[in-house]
C-alpha cells in the first residue's frame, strides 16, 4: 500500500497569496437595493444608458430563485451582508503608474505581477484590478500603435460607451441565471478589449484579480471583442487573501468573435479555497460565454481551477457562424473540503460548427468535483461534430468525481462523441516510477501533470509552467 | 502489341477531370485513358490526388466533379451511384479497407457477388452455391475459411484487409480494377500472395490501376504505362522504366516538371 | 388531482387492498411527477397526460394478438390469468408467493420509493388488483425457459405487477413480453430479488400497435455472487418510458444489460437507468442504443452510483444513437457518481447517422444504399436482439424493426 499519510502531507502546501495588504479603501453601505445601483453608477460617473441596464438586471434578480440545481451544498448567501464597492483611495485623476500608491504595486509586485515601467512583464499587458477596480493597465500606449484597445470596463464606458452599448450583455443576458443577473447590476470594474478589423493582437492581454477586503464581493465584468480576422489571447489570474469568512465572487466574462477571428481564453484560478475545516474561501461563481458570431470564428477556453471554496463555472460556446470553432480545456483540482462544479455548453447553431471539450478533475481529500456539460446540435447545425473526453482522477477514498454530460441533437448530419473515465494513480504505476529513483512526490506530481499535459499543452507557455507548479503544490500529499 | 490494343475501345476515359471536396479543389483536370489489357500505375507524394482519383471513379458522395467526365465503357459515368459502378464492372480495392462490425463477411462477399452476377444476367448463388465458388477463390489470397465468419474486416491485420481486398475482386471479377496502394504495409511473402492473385484476375479483357509509392509491387506487376501525379495533375506518363528512374531519383526529380499536355 | 379522482371512482374504496391504499395516499400528495425533476424533464407532458386518459380495466378481456406457437418445454404465463399456476406449482419447484409474502415485500419496497423515481410504480401498485399482480418464488436449476405476458386491451389502461424471488443456486431464463393493443396503456412494474449465487437472463420485448403507451418500471436486488443479465426492446409505442433501477446490495455481483428502443412517427420512448452498487466488486456493462425517425424523440438517462463502500467496482456505460430524420430528436446522459478511489468507471455516448463510409465500401461492392443501410441497421439491432433469452428465432424480432412502419 502506498502510504496514505505521507501523500496526505504533500497536499498541505499553505496558500502562499494568503495577505492582505492594508491600504485605505472607500467603501460603500453593506447592502443591496436600488439606491446601492444608483450611488455605484454615480460614482463611476456612467452614462444613463448603463444605469437602465443595472437597473433591470436588479428587478430581474430580485425575481429570480439561487439556482440549486449543481451537486453543491453550502450555507446560504446573505445578499445584505455584502459590500458591493469596494475601492482603494486615490487621487482623483491618475495620468501615469507612478501615482499608483506604492503599496498597491507593492501588492502585485509580491503576486508576481509587477506593474511598474521598469519590472513589467515583457510580453504580456496586464490590467490589474483590486477589489472592485481597475488600478493599472500596462502597454496601453503600445497596444494603441495597432488599434487595441485595453483598459478597464470603467473606462471603455467613458470613452466607447458606442461599443459597451452595442455589445454589453448580448452574450450572456442580465436575465440568464441568478448570478449573472446580479453582477449586471452591481458590477464595478474588469476589462474590456476590442481588437480591430485584421489585428493580431502584438502581446497577450492579461487580468489580473485581487480581492482584499473580507465583507466585499467582487463583480468583475469582461467583455472581448474581435472583429474580422483578428485574432487575440488573453490571460486571466485571481488570489485573495485568507479570511474566515466566504467571499463571493460573481463575475461575467462576455467574448464575441466575428468573421475568421480568434478569441483564446485563459485562466488560472487561484482564489483562496478555504482551510482544511472548510473555514472561509471565495464563492466562485462566474458566468463565462463566448460567441462565435462570425463564419470561421474560433473561441478557446482553456482553464486551470485550483482555488475557491466552491466553484460554480461553465465557460460556453455558441457557434452560430458557419464553420465556427468552440473549445473548452479544463483541469479542476478540489481538495480538503473545495467543491467543483464546473464544464461547458457547447450550443451548435450554425453549419458545420466544431467543438472539442477536453476536461480533467482532479479530487482529492473530502472534495467534490463534478463536470456538468451540454452538448446540443441544432436542426440547422447540419455537418457539425462535437468531441467530448472528462477524465476524473480520485485521490484517497474520501474524494467524489461526478460526471453530469448533457447530449442533445436534432441534426442527423452531424456527430456527437462523449468519453469519460475514471482513474486513480495505481500502485504500480507509483512503484515503477520510484523503482527508477523518482521521489514518491516528484513520482506523484509526474503522474498528475501527465494526465492533465492534454490541457496544459493549450495554455500560453508561461501559464502551463505555472499550472503544472500550482498543481503539484495543491497536491502535495493526497495520494493514497 | 500497343497498336494492336488500341484497336479495341478503351474501358475507362477519364478526361480533363477536375473535382472539390468541401469547395476544395483536389483535382485539377487528369486525363487518362485505360485500354483493355492494359496495366497503369499511378504515383506520387502523399496528398498528390491519387486517392482521390481513384474514389471518384468509385463514385464516393464526398467529392464534386466540377469538370470533366469519366467514361465506363463508352458511356458516362459522372451521375452513377457507387453501386451502380461497382456492379457494373468498376472495382476499388481501399488502401484502407473499412471495418463493419456485425455484418458477416461471407454474408457482405455473397450479397455483393449476386449485385454483382445480376447486372451480368447471371444466376444469384445461395449461400450452399456461393460458399464453394468462395473456397475456391480463397485459394488465390491463400486465406483461410475462418476468415468468411468474421465481421467484415474487423479485427484483420493489415495483410489479411489487403487479401479480404483481393478475394473481393476475384468474386466481382471487374472489367477494371483500381488497387489503391494495395501494397503498403504488407510484408514480402503477402506482397507476392497479393501480386500473385492480381496477375491470376488480369486478362485481356480487363484494365488495372495501381496506385503505389513503390517500386516494388511493380517489380512483381509489371505496368505498361506509369504516370506521376502531382497537386491535382498528371505531371508526367512514361512507360515502366520511369518508375525505376523515379525510384532512383526520388519526387524531387519530378518537381521540375510543367505538366506536358 | 384528476388522475386521483379517475383511480377512485373506478374502484370501489372496500374493495381496495393495504398497498392500493397506502400508494394512493402518496398519490395524493403529488398526483403527477415534478416535470422539472430529471427524470421527467423530458418526457412529454401531453403524452403523459394521454396515458391517464383511458378507464382501468381490472379483468381482462379477450386480447387478440396471437402469440408465436409455445415450445412444449417452456413455461408460459400470463398476468391476470393466472389458472396455469397450479399446474406449474405441481411439476417444477415453483410456488406462487402468498398474499401475506406479496404486501410485506411491497410494503418493504414503499418505504424506498421515492415520489418522482417512483412515480410510475406508485402509479402501478396503486391500479393494480390481486388479480393482476403474479408473485413467483423460484428454486432449483432444472427451470425451463419462462415466458410471461403483460398486455393492455383497447380503449382501456391495464396494470400489472410482476414479483419474482430466485432463491439461492437458482439459474432461470425469463422473456417478459408487454403487448399494447391500439389505443391502450399499459402500466407494468416489475420486482426481481436475486438471492446468492442465482442468475437470471432476463428479455423484456415491449411493442405496442397505434397509440399504445407503456410504463414499464423494473426493479431487481441482486445479492452477492448473482448475475442478472438484461436484454430489452421498446418499439413502436406513442409514449414509453423504460424505468431500470438495479441495486447490487451487497456488491460482489455482476450486471449486463444491453437495450434498445426505436421510435419512429411522433413516438416517444425513454429509458432511465438507475445502477447503485452498495458494496465492492460490483460489475456493470452496460449498452443501451435508441435510433429515431421522422419525427419522433428518444432519451436515455443513466445513472451509476459508486458510494465510498464499492471499491474496486468495474462499471462501463455506452450509449449509441442513431438519428435517422431532420425532425426528430436524441436525448442522452450517462452519469457517474463516484466516492470510492479504486474503481474503473467509464461512460461514452455517440449520436450520428448511419455511418458513411462503412456505406460507400458496400456500395463500392455493388450493394445498393437500401440494401447497405439494412445491413448496418441488423448489425445494429442484432447485437441487443442476441442477448434476449427465450426469443431466439421464435418472435422474429430482427424482421419486426427492420420491416415496421
Amino acid at each position: 500500500m502506498v502510504n496514505e499519510n505521507l501523500v496526505k502531507d504533500v497536499v498541505k502546501e499553505p496558500y502562499k497569496y494568503g495577505f492582505v495588504t492594508d491600504i485605505e479603501t472607500e467603501k460603500i453601505e453593506k447592502g443591496l437595493n436600488e439606491d446601492i445601483i444608483k450611488l455605484i453608477s454615480q460614482k463611476k460617473e456612467e452614462p444613463r444608458f448603463l444605469l437602465d441596464f443595472r437597473l433591470k438586471a436588479f428587478k430581474k434578480w430580485q425575481k429570480m430563485k439561487e439556482p440549486d440545481w449543481a451537486a453543491l451544498g453550502y450555507k446560504k448567501i446573505d445578499y445584505q451582508d455584502i459590500i458591493y464597492y469596494s475601492a482603494p483611495k486615490q487621487k482623483e485623476k491618475i495620468s501615469s503608474l507612478d501615482e499608483v500608491d506604492p503599496k498597491l504595486l507593492e501588492t502585485f509586485d509580491k503576486l508576481g505581477i509587477p506593474l511598474t515601467e521598469q519590472k513589467k512583464l515583457t510580453n504580456v499587458a496586464v490590467d490589474a484590478v483590486f477589489d472592485s477596480v481597475s488600478i493599472a493597465t500596462t502597454f496601453r500606449e503600445e497596444l494603441a500603435e495597432h488599434g487595441v484597445i485595453f483598459c478597464s470596463i470603467s473606462e471603455a464606458v467613458k470613452n466607447h460607451a458606442d461599443l459597451i452599448e452595442k455589445y454589453l450583455g448580448t452574450v450572456v443576458p442580465a436575465s440568464d441565471n441568478y448570478f449573472a443577473a446580479l453582477n449586471s447590476a452591481v458590477f464595478s470594474d474588469g476589462s474590456f478589449v476590442y481588437i480591430p478589423k485584421g489585428v493580431t493582437c502584438p502581446m497577450d492581454l492579461s487580468s489580473y484579480f485581487r480581492i482584499n477586503s473580507g465583507d466585499s464581493g467582487q463583480f468583475e465584468r469582461t467583455l472581448i471583442i474581435a472583429e474580422e480576422s483578428s485574432s487575440v489571447s488573453y490571460l486571466e489570474g485571481c488570489t485573495a487573501p485568507m479570511f474566515d469568512t466566504n467571499t463571493l465572487h460573481a463575475a461575467v466574462v462576455e467574448l464575441i468573435a466575428l468573421d475568421d477571428a480568434s478569441i483564446k481564453y485563459s485562466t488560472v484560478q487561484n482564489w483562496y479555497a478555504g482551510d482544511e475545516e472548510g473555514i472561509g474561501g471565495i464563492f466562485n461563481f462566474v458566468t463565462k460565454r463566448g460567441k462565435c458570431l462570425g463564419k470561421r470564428s474560433k473561441i478557446s477556453w482553456s482553464q486551470v481551477e485550483t482555488g475557491s471554496a466552491i466553484t460554480w463555472k461553465y465557460p460556453s460556446c455558441l457557434l452560430l457562424g458557419e464553420e465556427s470553432v468552440g473549445e473548452f480545456y479544463s483541469v479542476a483540482l478540489t481538495n480538503n473540503l473545495q467543491q467543483a462544479d464546473t464544464g461547458t455548453k457547447m450550443i451548435h447553431i450554425g453549419p458545420k460548427t466544431k467543438s472539442t471539450i477536453v476536461s480533467k478533475g482532479i479530487s482529492a481529500g473530502n472534495s467534490k468535483n463534478s463536470y456538468r456539460g451540454l452538448v446540443k446540435m441544432g436542426t440547422k447545425a447540419a455537418g457539425s461534430r462535437n468531441y467530448s473526453q472528462c477524465d476524473s482522477m480520485l485521490i484517497g477514498d474520501q474524494a467524489s468525481a461526478n460526471t453530469f454530460p448533457y447530449i442533445k441533437s436534432q441534426q442527423p448530419n452531424s456527430e456527437i462523441e462523449h468519453e469519460a473515465s475514471t482513474c486513480r494513480i495505481s500502485e504500480d504505476q507509483l512503484f515503477y516510477l520510484q523503482s527508477r529513483g523518482i521521489e514518491f512526490e516528484e513520482a506523484v506530481s509526474m503522474m498528475v501533470s501527465g494526465f492533465c499535459r492534454d490541457v496544459f499543452n493549450q495554455l500560453p507557455m508561461e501559464f502551463a509552467a505555472e499550472a503544472d507548479k500550482l498543481l503539484a503544490l495543491k497536491l502535495e500529499g493526497s495520494v493514497g | 502489341m500497343q497498336s494492336k490494343m488500341k484497336e479495341s475501345d478503351p474501358i475507362l476515359e477519364v478526361k480533363n477531370l477536375s473535382a472539390s471536396t468541401d469547395n476544395l479543389p483536389i483535382l485539377k483536370g487528369v486525363s487518362l485513358t485505360v485500354y483493355p489489357g492494359e496495366i497503369h500505375a499511378i504515383m506520387g507524394r502523399n496528398g498528390c490526388g491519387k486517392s482521390t482519383l481513384s474514389k471518384i471513379i468509385a463514385g464516393h458522395p464526398s467529392y464534386n466533379i466540377t469538370n470533366g467526365d469519366i467514361k465506363f465503357l463508352g458511356e458516362n459515368i459522372n451521375s452513377l451511384e457507387p453501386e451502380e459502378r461497382s456492379q457494373s464492372g468498376i472495382f476499388l480495392g481501399f488502401q484502407y479497407p473499412i471495418e463493419i462490425p456485425g455484418v458477416s463477411n461471407l454474408e457482405f462477399l455473397r450479397v455483393s457477388t449476386n449485385a454483382r452476377r445480376k447486372f451480368l444476367n447471371k444466376e444469384e448463388l445461395d449461400t450452399f452455391d456461393f460458399e464453394e465458388l468462395v473456397k475456391e477463390k480463397l485459394e488465390i489470397v491463400k486465406m483461410d475459411q475462418a476468415f468468411l465468419s468474421r465481421s467484415v474486416n474487423q479485427g484483420f491485420s493489415g495483410g489479411e484487409k489487403k487479401r479480404n481486398e483481393i478475394l473481393q475482386m476475384a468474386l466481382l471479377e471487374p472489367k477494371i480494377a483500381i488497387l489503391d496502394e494495395t501494397d503498403s504495409g504488407l510484408d514480402i511473402d503477402a506482397l507476392r500472395i497479393v501480386a500473385s492473385g492480381i496477375k491470376r484476375i488480369s486478362n485481356a479483357q480487363t484494365g488495372i490501376i495501381l496506385i503505389t509509392h513503390y517500386q516494388r509491387l511493380l517489380d512483381e506487376i509489371k505496368p505498361n504505362y506509369v504516370h506521376v501525379m502531382s497537386d491535382g495533375q498528371i505531371i508526367k506518363t512514361g512507360e515502366s522504366d520511369l518508375a525505376l528512374e523515379l525510384e532512383k531519383k526520388g519526387y524531387e526529380w519530378t518537381d521540375n516538371f510543367i505538366k506536358e499536355t | 388531482m384528476e388522475i386521483i379522482e379517475k383511480i377512485k371512482t373506478n374502484k370501489s374504496i372496500d374493495n381496495q387492498t393495504e398497498i392500493q391504499k397506502i400508494c394512493l395516499d402518496k398519490l395524493q400528495s403529488s398526483p403527477l411527477p415534478n416535470p422539472r425533476s430529471e427524470q421527467w424533464r423530458l418526457s412529454n407532458k401531453s403524452k403523459l397526460s394521454n396515458f391517464l386518459d383511458y378507464s382501468i380495466n381490472e379483468n381482462n378481456s379477450k386480447f387478440d394478438i396471437s402469440y408465436p406457437k409455445n415450445y412444449q418445454s417452456n413455461i408460459r404465463l400470463i398476468i391476470g390469468d393466472n389458472c396455469q399456476i397450479k399446474l406449474i406449482e405441481k411439476n417444477y419447484s415453483i410456488q406462487q408467493l402468498s398474499e401475506d409474502e406479496l404486501q410485506k415485500y411491497i410494503k418493504e419496497q414503499i418505504t424506498f420509493f421515492n415520489q418522482n423515481e417512483n412515480w410510475s410504480d406508485l402509479l402501478n401498485l396503486s391500479l393494480s388488483g390481486k388479480n393482476n399482480i403474479l408473485g413467483l418464488k423460484i428454486n432449483g436449476s432444472e427451470i425451463p425457459p419462462i415466458e410471461i405476458f403483460s398486455h393492455a386491451s383497447s380503449n382501456y389502461l391495464n396494470a400489472k405487477t410482476l414479483i419474482i424471488f430466485l432463491e439461492k443456486n437458482c439459474n432461470v431464463e425469463l422473456l417478459q413480453i408487454n403487448l399494447g393493443e391500439d389505443n391502450s396503456s399499459l402500466s407494468q412494474s416489475t420486482f426481481f430479488c436475486l438471492e446468492e449465487n442465482s442468475s437470471l437472463n432476463h428479455g423484456v420485448v415491449s411493442y405496442g400497435v397505434n397509440k399504445s403507451n407503456l410504463l414499464n418500471s423494473l426493479n431487481v436486488i441482486q445479492q452477492k455472487n448473482s448475475e442478472y443479465n438484461l436484454g430489452s426492446l421498446h418499439f413502436k409505442f406513442n409514449y414509453a418510458r423504460f424505468e431500470i433501477r438495479i441495486k447490487q446490495s451487497e456488491g460482489n455481483a455482476k450486471t449486463n444489460i444491453k437495450g434498445m428502443q426505436i421510435t419512429k412517427k411522433n413516438e416517444q420512448i425513454s429509458t432511465y437507468t438507475k445502477i447503485d452498487f452498495d458494496g465492492p466488486n460490483g460489475f456493470l456493462d452496460q449498452i443501451n442504443k435508441s435510433l429515431a425517425d421522422d419525427k419522433s424523440h428518444a432519451i436515455f438517462e443513466g445513472s451509476i452510483i459508486v458510494p465510498k463502500i464499492a471499491q474496486k467496482t468495474d462499471a462501463s456505460q455506452l450509449s449509441r444513437n442513431l438519428l435517422l430524420s431532420n425532425l426528430a430528436q436524441i436525448d442522452t446522459k450517462p452519469q457517474l457518481e463516484i466516492i470510492a478511489d479504486d474503481v474503473k468507471c467509464k461512460h461514452g455516448a455517440t449520436i450520428s447517422q448511419l455511418n458513411e463510409e462503412e456505406l460507400f465500401y458496400m456500395r463500392t461492392r455493388g450493394i445498393t444504399l437500401t440494401e447497405a443501410s439494412k445491413l448496418q441497421l441488423s448489425s445494429y439491432f442484432q447485437e441487443i436482439i442476441s442477448f434476449i433469452p427465450v426469443s431466439k428465432d421464435r418472435w422474429d424480432l430482427l424482421d419486426k424493426l427492420l420491416n415496421q412502419n
